[in-house]
């Protein structure tokens, strides 16, 4: 019969030569099993004088546990094998596409009037809306804008063919329609985003088109204020400092009124084909509200102020996003769609 | 306004460059758009606004220019010229309100071989205006210069005198204009007529008949004031345009017209020759402008800055104005040209306009903070683009407006809308839904390859001629060919009605309602009877869901599948939060079913049926799988479902669990005939 040492030695040479878990519980019978080869060992205890049996069994316990190390050691060994060849068979490729929906995407019109939104509502101003089948009314002659006046050209306006209604040119009606509003009181200040339609369909033109107007009414306004407003929404919108330029002009429903430029980003104001080589780009007009539209809606213009702006939209977008032609944004190509 | 710089700068010279010049005109309110060399000159074109008629000549401009550059200006000296001869031709105005004053004189003894003297012809060259006869020329040129404009007939053609009056009080007078058109002349028309027949339309075209030719001796030269609102009306009416009338209907200075004709009979009796009447004018009341009292203080408080009065001063005066002090401000008067002052914020604006509006600071708004105004835009849909965006749908805008034949075949229901002077044939009439916009988008992309097209749009239809005031907002929705985009590891296969039903389903969820929903088998005429639905949310309908009828497929050459869907968002019940049930801490029993069943038996029914029968402990009910085929009998089809069981406050046991299901399994045989699948 093998001696304790013997015994040990063969363990240790052979535990590594188990190649998996079954073999590795063979080894564990042989050894430590019930008929195991310590377990005979065990056996031969008595046989040995009273004195000398505690040595004895603890030379074996010692060598049972480091049989027992030698195996928990080779189980953790040949776990960490097998989970290792599992996971290189279950291998992937990991530059293959993600699989499934793709998403769509929300229209750059939408994305500039939501910004906008943003913009506006950081500041307090209200979102209102109107019919966009409009009446003379509230789309012309409240606005200053007289049955004879040049504004009112036949051609820039659609009408209705069985009624005297029209298509409104622009957001102003809603500004109207806010300020007769009996539930709203002033002061007020309002924005309103929406489609308006002019007859004109040409390479920087399409006849419907998107606008926003915005409004405030209060006692105290000025000039400088209307000044302070569009700089900080154009300077928020395009996200950079933004150098304006206001000009003299005219809208029959303000007084004074003014277009801003503002210096084009791309060129920085060098000139370049965006801006077509004047430096500027014309963004917006304003102006404050002509007290002939106050008194329309009931306002009182000796206590009570009012500045407007108008913009486009469609164009604001054009400028946002780098889109070269107008006329892309209502094709509604799915190449182009997709970039957003 | 195009014109000569050469000639600009003969009325006012300040040291300026042209390209600075022209950066001062634009800060000024008056854009230049373009700035070009032109032979030996320089063209200027400037934009100039509706309410500075007086800017529509050189004099007008050079006027703006002297006050903002604060040089002086060079004025034409203009001599009466003295009469060598007596004759005149009597004037009768018949409508005094809109032609408040008329001025005209004989020249007789023109050379007919005379020639527009180069410089002249140049002048009105780089004004866009064709040389085409000395006294024509001279009527256009005198236009340009000083901003009247005149018309000459030739004399032999007038019969007897001059009136200026309503057409038709003769029936129906008719005129052959110089553009060669006829016009039939309605009862209000003003015209220049003789004592047979019309002569012209007042202040906006002459007639050929009378018109001064090559062989024109004798002329009479007109120079009239026509009142703004007549001249628009008839220019609208005919369909016409001049410069002439292009100058009426924004205003021209009541006291240039003796002046102007003066200066017109010295040209042309330098260039053609002739000897020249007295003039002879009819003047009745004229537009007289009103002063305007401007307060220091309003101009602070509506610019926000303080200017000096001196300086305020100034620039009115620079500008022409006289001024009045008067307490806190001025009295101011305006000459007879600047017609568009009225209001004092008219006089507010020119001292901006002086001052330099970027000289005006900006100042930082204050305003009290809005506790919630009321915003009408009620229907927030943006959670709504997010959800179909992220189901895979493109956003889209289309015009309003849309083709009658493509919106008729989507929806025969509704009469559009027709617009009385539509852009284009395709563009006719208001879209009463959204799918024409969908289904031509669908059309071009499928013509570029793009094959998977799925669409959404948003917009307002316009159904109701009798109620335009309220917007009424759809969401409209078309999906085609394949469910996923083409990839590896999923198989290819088309979209079908539950696809599209899911995304509607999702955008329900979102906004809470989807309990509330049911979707009924309905028809519509644009939709393929089979695989058509109604949405209802309790009982109102809100939205529709199908596939297009077989017979559009053809007709717009489209291949299956397409589905469209559209919901009403005025009437869409949008919830932020839904309303939460509490969790039960009991375990959830699940019990497979699967029957065999008439196969014209609605799902919803054979489900509401279990519901009702299980009542509060049946958490779901849900189907997964319908199968007919190979094993089920023809004219039946097999519906497995899983019901989840719970009870609120204890575990429920499997003698109650087995009772259940076996109600269940005779409630439904007793309602709708169905059998246990062994």
């Amino acid at each position: 019969m093998q001696n304790l040492d013997e015994i040990l030695q063969e363990a240790q040479a052979s535990i590594s030569t188990l190649a998996d878990m079954a073999a590795l519980d063979q080894y564990r019978v042989l050894y430590l099993g019930k008929k195991g080869k310590l377990t005979e060992f065990l056996k031969t205890l008595g046989k040995l004088p009273l004195e000398e049996r505690p040595l004895a069994g603890q030379k074996i316990n010692t060598v049972k546990e480091a049989i027992q190390v030698l195996i928990d050691q080779r189980s953790h060994e040949l776990k960490k094998i097998l989970a290792d060849r599992q996971a290189a068979s279950e291998a992937i490729d990991v530059t293959l596409p993600g699989r499934g929906q793709s998403f769509g995407s929300l229209h750059p019109i939408t994305l500039t009037c939501l910004h906008l939104k943003k913009i506006f509502t950081r500041m307090g101003f209200m979102f209102r809306d109107g019919p966009e089948i409009e009446d003379d009314y509230h789309n012309f002659t409240a606005l200053n804008v007289g049955p004879n006046h040049p504004a009112r050209a036949m051609q820039d306006t659609f009408y209705l063919e069985s009624s005297d209604k029209l298509l409104r040119t622009q957001m102003s009606p809603v500004q109207i329609r806010t300020m007769l509003d009996t539930t709203v009181d002033l002061p007020l200040r309002m924005v309103a985003i929406g489609r308006v339609y002019r007859r004109d369909f040409d390479l920087t033109h399409t006849p419907m088109f998107h606008q926003m107007e915005c409004l405030m009414v209060d006692k105290g306004l000025s000039f400088t204020h209307l000044k302070g407003l569009m700089k900080q929404f154009l300077s928020e919108f395009f996200e950079a400092d933004v150098s304006m330029r206001f000009r003299p002009s005219y809208f029959p429903f303000t007084e004074p009124s003014a277009e801003v430029d503002m210096k084009c980003l791309n060129c920085s104001g060098q000139g370049c084909r965006i801006c077509k080589n004047t430096g500027w780009l014309e963004v917006l007009g304003c102006g404050m509200v002509h007290p002939k539209v106050l008194q329309y809606v009931k306002i009182d213009s000796s206590i009570y102020r009012g500045f407007a702006c108008g913009v486009g939209i469609d164009r604001l977008t054009l400028l946002k996003y780098g889109i070269s032609d107008l006329r892309s944004l209502f094709e509604n190509d799915l190449r182009f769609l997709k970039q957003f | 306004m195009k014109f000569s710089e050469l000639w600009l700068r003969e009325w006012v010279n300040p040291k300026l460059s042209r390209e600075a010049l022209s950066d001062t005109l634009t800060m000024a309110g008056l854009e230049v758009d373009e700035l070009t060399l032109d032979g030996e000159d320089y063209k200027f074109d400037v934009a100039i606004t509706p309410n500075r008629g007086d800017c529509l000549s050189i004099q007008g401009i050079a006027r703006d220019i002297a006050a903002i550059t604060k040089t002086s200006l060079i004025p034409l000296a203009i001599h009466p010229v003295p009469p060598a001869i007596q004759d005149t031709l009597p004037i009768k105005i018949s409508s005094p309100s809109a032609c408040p004053r008329y001025a005209g004189r004989i020249i007789r003894n023109i050379n007919s071989e005379a020639v527009t003297p180069p410089w002249l012809a140049e002048r009105l060259r780089l004004s866009d205006i064709k040389s085409i006869s000395p006294v024509v020329d001279v009527t256009n040129y005198v236009m340009l210069e000083l901003g009247q404009p005149m018309h000459a007939f030739d004399l032999n053609t007038i019969h007897e005198g001059i009136e200026v009056r309503n057409a038709g009080r003769d029936s129906k007078e008719k005129i052959k204009l110089l553009d060669e058109s006829e016009k039939t002349l309605d009862a209000d028309t003003l015209i220049i007529a003789d004592h047979q027949k019309p002569l012209a339309i007042a202040g906006i075209m002459g007639g050929l008949e009378s018109s001064v030719t090559l062989k024109t001796k004798d002329i009479f030269l007109e120079s009239a004031y026509f009142s703004a609102d007549n001249i628009v009306r008839q220019r609208r009416l005919y369909g016409l345009n001049s410069e002439s009338c292009y100058r009426f209907e924004r205003g021209v200075d009541p006291e240039l017209q003796v002046t102007a004709l003066e200066r017109a009979t010295q040209l042309i009796l330098e260039i053609s020759g002739g000897q020249a009447g007295p003039i002879t004018e009819v003047v009745n009341a004229l537009p007289k402008s009103e002063p305007i009292s401007l307060s220091s203080k309003q101009i602070t408080a509506v610019l926000g800055i303080e200017i000096p009065e001196a300086e305020t001063q100034s620039i009115l005066n620079s500008l022409g104005f006289t001024t009045q002090p008067q307490s806190d401000g001025w009295i101011v008067n305006v000459p007879s040209y600047r017609f568009d002052m009225a209001y004092s914020e008219d006089l507010i604006e020119e001292v901006a306009r002086l001052y330099g509006y970027d000289n005006i600071p900006v100042q930082h708004l204050k305003a009290e903070l809005a506790v919630h105004q009321p915003s009408d835009v009620h229907i927030d849909t943006q959670i709504l683009r997010e959800c179909f965006s992220h189901q895979g749908y493109h956003e889209i805008v289309t015009y309003s407006f849309v083709s009658k034949p493509l919106q008729t075949l989507l929806d025969p229901d509704h009469i559009p809308q027709a617009l009385h002077n539509p852009m284009t044939a395709e563009m006719a009439v208001m879209r009463t839904n959204m799918w024409p916009g969908l289904v031509s988008t669908l059309i071009s992309n499928q013509s570029r390859q793009q094959h998977r097209v799925w669409l959404f749009e948003i917009g307002a239809c316009f159904v109701d001629p009798n109620n335009t005031d309220q917007p009424f907002y759809k969401l409209g929705g078309i999906a085609s060919n394949l469910a996923f985009p083409e990839q590896w590891g999923l198989p290819s296969r088309k979209i079908d009605f539950f696809d599209i039903k899911n995304h509607l389903e999702n955008s329900f969820k979102l906004i809470h309602i989807y309990d509330e929903i049911s979707f009924k088998a309905e028809n519509h005429p644009a939709l393929h009877p089979g695989q058509a639905a109604a949405i209802y949310h309790k009982e109102q309908k809100i939205g529709i869901i199908g596939a297009l009828h077989p017979t559009l497929l053809q007709t717009l050459d489209l291949s299956s599948p397409v589905f469209v869907f559209e919901i009403d968002l005025n009437t869409l019940p949008i919830q932020l939060i839904g309303s939460l049930k509490p969790l039960s801490k009991f375990p959830e029993i699940r019990r497979d079913l699967a029957i065999l069943v008439d196969q014209a038996i609605p799902s919803k029914v054979i489900q509401d049926t279990i519901k009702n029968c299980v009542g509060g402990w049946l958490k779901d009910v849900f189907i997964f799988d319908v199968y007919q085929g190979k094993g089920v009998a023809s004219g039946l089809k097999s519906v497995a479902m899983a019901l989840i069981l719970q009870h609120p406050t204890r575990t429920l046991v499997d003698d109650e669990i087995n009772g259940l299901i076996d109600e269940v399994v005779a409630t439904l045989k007793r309602t709708v005939g169905a059998e246990l699948r062994s």
